[in-house]
């Protein structure tokens, strides 16, 4: 049994398509939900906690319906909204602890489990401090406390990072990696921000205008290709015109250039020569040679998606 | 002895634990909410000051009946300060007051700082939370309304000098005295926090209270004075009027002070309106939270 799975799910708003057919089924590990602001992010979690029914197909969580077993499958997960969602006059100690019995702990597990889960998220001596007073990063730690007290077997965070620093993002997806692979949670991380989904995720989920573009490992989104990416210090039209007369296939754009491997029926290092030599005879300055592979922003490009989405 | 001793203060990271104890699920959540209501209600966790004006209520609400009760103790049954039917119109003035500090204390933040998404991901409906608050805020008023007025029924029955036929002479107001404090408790509940749903800020939310209490009452009074036909429904504009015709229809006991002596309408008018009253409070509930977006 998959952890999540969704048939033909479909939402549509009036005069919208929030979701559209999507399936997906997925297992415990760090999964990255991606895809751009209005992709159907947010609309896919919230049916998936059964705050929002959905208008066609089916969704499952721990094997429950949330369309119509929404309290039972709550009471299992935990959920970080995006936007602020803190009160300012309570502490943190308070205000988790509150929301632990909210979740269905007794008061005595909901207190002892707040000073866990704080300790967890990293807030101390602060914790007994009005809210109001916390900075952004502090407030997201309260925010993915509140989600964590309750020990749930799934993690919903919607934009983790949003708001937060350089610093603190490292801090927040190190914390998320941590939830994943030592707490034994399967978290679901939606975000736009592909280069953090990269970082933590272990299963990628790219979801457009709210259609599947590709579900699979990260590794298989990022494997190597055929091709190598040359970068010189002055237009390269000429270097791209004699890769083409050895038989490589080879296109420029500005500086960079894009030459296909073993494209002249040679082997992978002929290529390597064949620039070595021709950038000698052309006098043009080397300033990058790298062994192209997948970028999670291949899926978002006009005309990347059709060939990914099988 | 010859391990050496383990150095003081270290923290071991014992990691994260899991958790097996029991989980109570959707009745455990509500009951978390109604317990915290009652909490905020009263200012219990919070600062002095907003410990005031809920318990300086409850006092001033309390006073009468110490007092009817002491006297009691000291004279006997000759003079009576308080009868059961009018000790709710005398408090009356307290009871808008209590709303307008406190019932903003149970709502407005929830929706203003947008925390209601973090209690709809829990096992609760919108409507468990709007039902946890509406019962958290009638046991506080409950404080006010009933209360006091068990504080007189308990006292004039163990001032007697024969205990059994006390009770047996005051039993019978029982029934009108839990009924009226409920029926005051929940109306005003339900009114308080229909108003207070709609206000933006807890400051505002307390003036729209005060506004429809007492707007409600001084119109009302304007309408008796006036006379000219008018003046038969000038209780209906004060829900506390309402409540008081409301009382006297289903328990009996009119209060001399009260515009429904005045005014010359059949009782079950004022029953008819305080269920009318309570009914559009629940809808403006239901609708308010059905809104709100996660």
């Amino acid at each position: 049994m998959p952890l999540i799975s969704t048939r033909a799910l479909t939402k549509r708003y009036p005069g919208v398509t929030a979701l559209d057919g999507l399936s997906v089924e997925l297992e415990a590990g760090v999964i990255g939900l991606v895809g751009a602001n209005g992709a159907g992010k947010s609309t896919l979690i919230k049916i998936l906690l059964g705050l929002l029914p959905q208008t066609e197909g089916e969704a499952r969580v721990l094997d429950l319906d949330p369309a119509t077993q929404g309290s039972g499958v709550r009471e299992l997960v935990g959920y970080m909204p995006e936007h602020d969602c803190l009160p300012s006059d309570v502490s943190a100690t308070e205000f988790v602890a509150h929301l632990a019995r909210v979740s269905g702990l007794p008061s005595g597990a909901a207190r002892e489990r707040t000073a866990d889960v704080l300790r967890h998220v990293g807030l101390y001596e602060e914790r007994y401090r009005p809210i109001g007073g916390y900075s952004t990063g502090m407030k997201q730690r309260v925010k993915l406390a509140q989600a964590l007290v309750h020990d749930p077997r799934v993690l919903f965070l919607d934009e983790p990072t949003n708001g937060l620093d350089p610093a603190g993002r490292d801090e927040m997806l190190e914390l998320i990696e941590r939830i994943g692979r030592e707490f034994g949670i399967a978290v679901i991380v939606a975000s736009h921000l592909l280069g953090e989904i990269e970082r933590v995720a272990t299963w990628l989920v790219a979801i457009d205008a709210g259609r599947l573009l590709r579900t699979a490992p990260l590794t298989s989104f990022t494997e190597r290709t055929g091709h190598l990416l040359i970068e010189t210090d002055e237009p390269a039209d000429s270097l791209v015109a004699r890769l083409l007369s050895r038989g490589f296939s080879a296109r420029a754009d500005g500086r960079t250039v894009v030459a296909e491997l073993a494209s002249n029926g040679g082997t992978e290092f002929a290529l390597y020569d064949a620039v070595r030599d021709e950038a000698i005879n052309l006098g043009l300055a080397l300033v990058r040679l790298e062994h192209r592979r997948h970028q999670l922003e291949d899926l978002f490009r006009v005309g990347g998606t059709d060939e990914r989405v099988a | 002895m010859s391990a050496l001793p383990e150095p003081a203060g270290t923290i071991y990271d014992i990691g994260f634990r899991h958790y097996d104890g029991p989980r109570l699920g959707r009745r455990g959540a509500i009951a978390a909410i109604v317990g915290a209501g009652l909490r905020a209600t009263f200012g219990l966790g919070r600062s002095g000051r907003s410990k005031i004006i809920p318990w300086g209520a409850l006092v001033l609400a309390l006073l009468p009946a110490i007092v009817a009760v002491a006297v009691r103790v000291l004279v006997g049954d000759l003079i009576d300060l308080y009868s059961y039917a009018n000790y709710l119109w005398g408090i009356g003035a307290l009871l808008p007051i209590f709303v307008a500090a406190q019932a903003p204390e149970l709502v407005v933040n929830d929706m203003r700082h947008r925390v209601l998404p973090l209690y709809f991901s829990r096992p609760i409906s919108r409507l468990d939370y709007v039902a946890a608050k509406l019962v958290a805020l009638s046991l506080a008023l409950l404080g006010l309304t009933l209360a006091p007025v068990l504080l007189l029924f308990t006292g004039r029955v163990l001032a007697a000098e024969d205990l059994g036929a006390a009770l047996g002479d005051e039993i019978g107001a029982l029934p009108g005295i839990v009924g009226s404090g409920v029926l005051h408790a929940v109306v005003l509940a339900a009114m308080g926090l229909a108003i207070c749903s709609l206000a933006a800020r807890r400051a505002y939310a307390a003036g729209a209270v005060l506004a429809v209490f007492l707007i409600g009452g001084v119109m009302g009074g304007t309408f008796q004075a006036q006379g000219r036909g008018l003046q038969a429904f000038a209780p209906l504009l004060n829900p506390l009027a309402i409540l008081d015709g409301a009382r006297e229809w289903l328990f009996g006991g009119s209060v001399a002070e009260s515009p429904v002596a005045a005014a010359d309408l059949p009782l079950a008018t004022y029953g008819v309106a305080s269920a009318l009253l309570i009914c559009a409070s629940l809808a403006v509930l239901a609708l308010r939270y059905r809104r709100v977006a996660t």
